[in-house]
């Protein structure tokens, strides 16, 4: 039990040793460290961004501060236009406070003069302000949103009102009863009291008004100020984005000068690499050949001048030269054509895949000798390229299918077409032969890469090869699907538009 | 067909060139043949000057012609001898190594006659020397000799 407790693994938290107690970390350094790992977790992430999401990402940045810049004088602005406004209705409610008081004194006093000596022209003023009551209302009404005074204006007209009934009600009694009913009236005024308080009233609305257009001033100015700072920052920050932009189309276009003259060069380099592999296969073709002849030659003049005296063994020993020096003569063959294949100008045409399957079947029956193959052939396209290439790429496929299932009782061949992906095509060759074994379909398509031995199927090896090279140099690709003695099935893909080299 | 007309084999390997005399011999025209080791050589003969100064003139019956020779290789003597108006009537077979499309199409713009690979098989090789031998040395008509 003992041993067990022990091989508890030590993140048990009652196995685990006690934790010293770390110090109690102060707030300002624990938002310190917090800011520094946040940092550095940043710079982390974006040391991990391509060269293209960094400059993006800046220019968004630059973009995103020229944008919040430009609100923000927007608003300012407004808020500038805005004051202006305020200021004009400040203006104007003093102006019209100052009328309605003039008004109201004029009024006042030349009702008490009508109360007094009973002359109605004095009473013009009076009439003259009822009158203009309603409008100086509507304009109050106008002007108290603005300036936020709503309250003392209802409270203004309330007693301008008030007055003027008191004043109307003296003057009424004073016309119907006469003079009497209103002496004491007449002189100290009716509505005193109401008069100081609207004096009063307006002298406050007045103040405050003003004291508002000031604050108002000031408040402008800073904006002001606020959004000239603005405008200069963003400034800069075009500049930084012209900058950056300048710096980047002069990068890019150095680099694609750069990038121009390595392809250049490299070329140049591929050209003379070409010409030499050209004079070597040349000099292959040549003199590779003749000393081969000179060995088959000589071996078969001998047998013939020494043919009677040769035991069975040395006859045998002459027939192994000279079927080297062929096989060897047959690999020189097919490794020129295999190299010429990769050099040869490619004749750009149509082909009509399939008459050539039905053209290089009709050849190859001449090899079948009497042997019955079981064809399928389905519907292929017609597809762009080197009629001859391609008819090299399906002689080989064919001749191969051909090859692989003699040994079959009933050999079977299908060729068929389909088109799996856009804009290719993919014909498959497909027979019930030896087969292979998937392991190997690497080697399939190598140079002198043989899956059998000779006595078994005989050929060199660059069939396949030449499959390869001839589809690559179409643009498409070549593949293959077997098992052991279960057949094998071979594909090429080639594009329907013409893509290659 | 009074006089015998040689047969002329340029042909600088000395072992290629027994290989033909021996696939010829098979065909007994082996005799008729005159053997020249480089293109200069072709060209002395053709021209009855040098070495061959004392022979009897008059063009032989055909030209077997390799292209790689030294001194003068087979592609010049070819235009030498197709731009010569007396020699121009000469037919001249090509019989070479390179199966160079390269090669093919200069000998035949410079006006050969033909051009035949030379098969590494030997028993391909006499079997095509000897069917050249006989079509150009026997059974085709040569051009009426100007004299």
């Amino acid at each position: 039990m003992e041993s067990a407790t022990q091989d508890r693994p030590i993140t048990n938290p009652q196995a685990a040793p006690p934790q010293p107690e770390p110090m109690p970390p102060s707030p300002a350094s624990t938002w310190l460290r917090g800011l520094r790992e946040g940092t550095e977790r940043l710079a982390a992430w974006i040391s991990q961004w391509s060269i293209e999401q960094r400059v993006l990402a800046g220019f968004g940045l630059v973009f995103l501060g020229i944008l919040v810049i430009s609100i923000m004088s927007y608003r300012n602005t407004a808020v500038v236009v805005k004051n202006s406004r305020l200021d004009t209705s400040s203006h104007e409610l003093i102006q019209l406070l100052g009328s309605i008081e003039e008004a109201l004194i004029a009024a006042e006093s030349g009702h008490r003069r009508y109360l007094v000596t009973g002359d109605e022209s004095y009473l013009k003023a009076y009439r003259g302000l009822v009158d203009q009551m309603p409008e100086f209302s509507r304009y109050l009404q106008a002007l108290s949103g603005p300036s936020g005074q709503e309250k003392r204006i209802a409270e203004l007209e309330r007693l301008i009102q008030q007055q003027l009934d008191i004043e109307t009600d003296a003057i009424s009694r004073r016309s119907t009863q006469g003079p009497e009913a209103v002496r004491h009236l007449a002189l100290p005024g009716v509505a005193k009291r109401e008069l100081d308080e609207i004096h009063r009233l307006i002298a406050d609305l007045e103040t405050s008004a003003q004291q508002a257009t000031r604050t108002r001033v000031l408040h402008s100015a800073g904006t002001t100020r606020s959004t000239i700072a603005l405008l200069a920052l963003g400034a800069v920050l075009q500049l930084v984005l012209l900058g950056s932009v300048y710096f980047l189309i002069h990068h890019d276009i150095t680099n694609r000068r750069r990038v121009a003259a390595e392809l250049r060069r490299q070329g140049e380099l591929l050209q003379a690499a070409n010409k030499e592999l050209e004079a070597f296969s040349y000099s292959v073709s040549h003199d590779l050949r003749a000393p081969l002849r000179h060995i088959d030659g000589y071996a078969a003049l001998l047998s013939k001048t020494a043919g009677e005296s040769l035991n069975d063994k040395a006859r045998r020993y002459l027939q192994t030269i000279s079927d080297s020096a062929k096989q060897m003569g047959q690999l020189i063959d097919d490794l020129l054509v295999f190299s010429r294949m990769g050099r040869q100008e490619m004749l750009h045409s149509t082909v009509n895949l399939n008459q050539l399957i039905r053209t290089v079947i009709h050849d190859l029956r001449l090899d079948l000798q009497g042997k019955v193959i079981s064809w399928t052939i389905g519907s292929l396209p017609e597809v762009p390229g080197d009629p001859a290439m391609l008819r090299q790429v399906f002689t080989n496929l064919l001749s191969n299918a051909v090859k692989f299932t003699a040994t079959r009782p009933q050999p079977r061949i299908e060729v068929g077409a389909s088109r799996d992906t856009p804009g290719e095509v993919t014909v498959f060759v497909r027979d019930n032969g030896v087969g292979f074994d998937m392991q190997y379909v690497n080697k399939l398509f190598g140079v002198f890469q043989r899956l059998h031995r000779n006595d078994e199927f005989e050929g060199t090896g660059i069939g396949l090869a030449n499959v390869r090279r001839i589809i690559h140099r179409h643009g498409g690709r070549t593949w293959a699907e077997g098992s052991l003695d279960q057949g094998a099935t071979f594909y090429v893909s080639l594009p329907l538009k013409r893509t290659s080299s | 067909m009074t006089t015998v007309k040689p047969i002329l084999l340029a042909e600088d390997n000395p072992r290629d060139a027994e290989l033909a005399l021996a696939a010829m011999e098979e065909h007994h025209i082996a005799d008729k043949v005159v053997v020249c080791h480089d293109g200069a050589e072709v060209l002395d003969y053709l021209y009855c000057r040098g070495a061959f100064k004392s022979r009897e003139c008059g063009n032989p019956v055909v030209v077997f012609l390799d292209l790689k020779m030294p001194k003068v290789d087979g592609i010049e003597v070819l235009r030498t001898i197709k731009n010569d108006v007396n020699l121009k009537p000469i037919p001249v077979v090509m019989l070479t190594s390179s199966r160079e499309e390269r090669d093919l199409a200069q000998s035949y713009a410079l006006g050969a006659n033909a051009y035949v690979v030379k098969p590494v098989e030997f028993q391909q090789f006499i079997s095509a020397v000897k069917e050249l031998g006989v079509f150009w040395g026997v059974i085709n008509e040569p051009p009426p000799e100007k004299n």
